[in-house]
C-alpha cells in the first residue's frame, strides 16, 4: 500500500489502465452463503454459467484471501457480527456483492423480528443484485457491473480515502 | 425396529391416562388419530414420565415442543411425544396463565426437548422450571421481548403497514 501510495506510477494512465485490469479479472471471491441464494451463487460457478470465465474464482481458502465478498441470503441481527468480522478480515482493496432480495433491504422478511434490513447497515455495498433469488445470469451481469467500476477506479484516490464512485446496480 | 404391538388407538389412550390422572386429565380429543390431552401443569412432567416408561405407550421420542398464545386465554404449552416401537402419537397440552407462565421441564426426561424447551422460553415468554440451561437458544442475548407472542410489537409494521392487508382482514386484526 505504502509503495503505491508513494510512486506517481499508478497517476498515468496505461499503468492505471493495467493495474485495474489486472485487479477487475482476478476476483477471489468469498461467498458469504446465508440461504437459498448461496445455491444460486453455487449455479452461478458452475459450469453452465461458469464465472470463473470472468476471472471470479470462487472457493478463496478464507476471508483474507479474498477480494471479493457475496454476501446470498437473510442476514439475522445475530449473524451481522459474523458478517462484519469476516469483511474487516478481508484485505484491501476489497469489494462487496448483495445478492439478492434478503441482503438488499430484508426482501420477505422486512418486518422480521430478527432480520437485519440491508446488509448495507453492516458492511459498505457496491453492487446491489435484485431477486428472490437472483437467477445466476444477474450475478453475472452484477460482476460485470461492479469490474466495470473497478476499471474506473483510481486507487491513490480509493487509498487516501475518498470514495470513488457511487454504488452502482445491476 | 419391527414390532407385533399395534399403536394404540386414542380412545384406548384416553381410558388409560383418565385412569391413571382422573380429574388431572382436563380435555381429551381425537386428531386426525393423535390423542390429545390436556393436562394440569402440576401433572404435566408425572404424564410424560408415565408415557416415557409404561410399556404399554412405551413414548421414547419427543417431537416437538412449543407453544401458543391463545391471547387473554393465556398460553399453551404443546408437547408431541411419540413411540418408534409402536408408532402412536401422544400430545400433551398445558394451559398456563399469561401473567408469570411456568411449566415444569421435561429435558431431563427427553433430552432433546432441550433445545425446544429453551425456544419456547424465549419466543412465549414461559419459564421452564428446573430447565439445566434457561439461556436464550436462537435469539441474540440482548433481545428483548417474546417475538412469536400475538401482542409483540414489530417496528417495520409500525412505520409502514402491511401491504398483503385484505379489507376486512385488517379490521379483525385490530379488535
Amino acid at each position: 500500500m505504502g509503495l503505491i501510495e508513494h510512486t506517481p506510477l499508478p497517476r498515468l494512465q496505461p499503468i492505471k489502465f493495467v493495474l485495474n485490469w489486472g485487479r477487475r479479472y482476478s476476483l477471489w471471491v468469498m461467498n458469504f452463503g446465508l440461504a437459498c441464494c448461496a445455491i444460486e451463487f453455487i449455479a452461478a460457478s458452475t459450469s453452465k454459467h461458469d464465472f470463473i470465465r470472468f476471472g471470479v474464482i470462487p472457493f478463496a481458502h478464507g476471508p483474507r484471501q479474498a477480494d471479493l465478498l457475496v454476501v446470498a441470503g437473510t442476514l439475522t441481527d445475530k449473524m451481522a457480527p459474523a458478517l462484519k468480522r469476516v469483511y474487516d478480515q478481508m484485505p484491501e482493496p476489497k469489494y462487496v456483492i448483495s445478492f439478492g432480495s434478503c441482503s438488499n433491504c430484508g426482501g420477505p422478511y422486512w418486518d422480521s423480528y430478527s432480520v437485519t434490513k440491508g446488509v448495507d447497515q453492516i458492511v459498505p455495498v457496491d453492487v446491489y443484485v435484485p431477486g428472490c433469488p437472483p437467477r445466476p445470469e444477474a450475478l453475472l451481469h452484477g460482476i460485470v457491473k461492479l469490474q466495470e467500476k473497478i476499471a474506473n477506479e483510481d486507487i491513490r484516490e480509493k487509498w487516501s480515502g475518498k470514495l470513488t464512485a457511487p454504488a452502482a446496480t445491476s | 425396529m419391527a414390532s407385533s404391538r399395534r399403536p394404540l388407538p386414542p380412545p384406548e389412550i384416553e381410558s388409560r391416562l383418565r385412569a391413571q390422572f382422573g380429574e388431572d386429565v382436563l380435555a381429551f380429543e381425537d386428531q386426525f388419530g393423535h390423542a390429545v390431552v390436556t393436562v394440569r401443569p402440576a401433572r404435566y412432567r408425572e404424564m410424560a414420565r408415565f408415557l416415557r416408561e409404561e410399556p404399554e405407550f412405551d413414548c421414547d421420542y419427543c417431537d416437538f415442543c412449543s407453544g401458543v398464545d391463545f391471547g387473554d386465554s393465556g398460553l399453551e404449552v404443546v408437547t408431541h411425544l411419540y413411540s418408534t416401537t409402536i408408532g402412536h402419537h401422544v400430545r400433551l397440552k398445558v394451559r398456563l396463565a399469561r401473567e408469570h407462565p411456568v411449566c415444569p421441564t421435561i429435558s431431563d426426561l427427553y433430552p432433546g426437548a432441550n433445545w425446544h424447551e429453551r425456544e419456547t422460553a424465549e419466543m412465549f415468554g414461559i419459564a421452564f422450571e428446573g430447565h439445566p440451561q434457561p439461556v436464550k437458544l436462537l435469539l441474540p442475548e440482548p433481545f428483548e421481548g417474546h417475538p412469536l407472542r400475538k401482542d409483540f410489537p414489530l417496528m417495520t409494521r409500525e412505520a409502514k403497514p402491511w401491504p398483503g392487508a385484505v379489507e376486512g382482514e385488517e379490521e379483525e386484526e385490530e379488535e
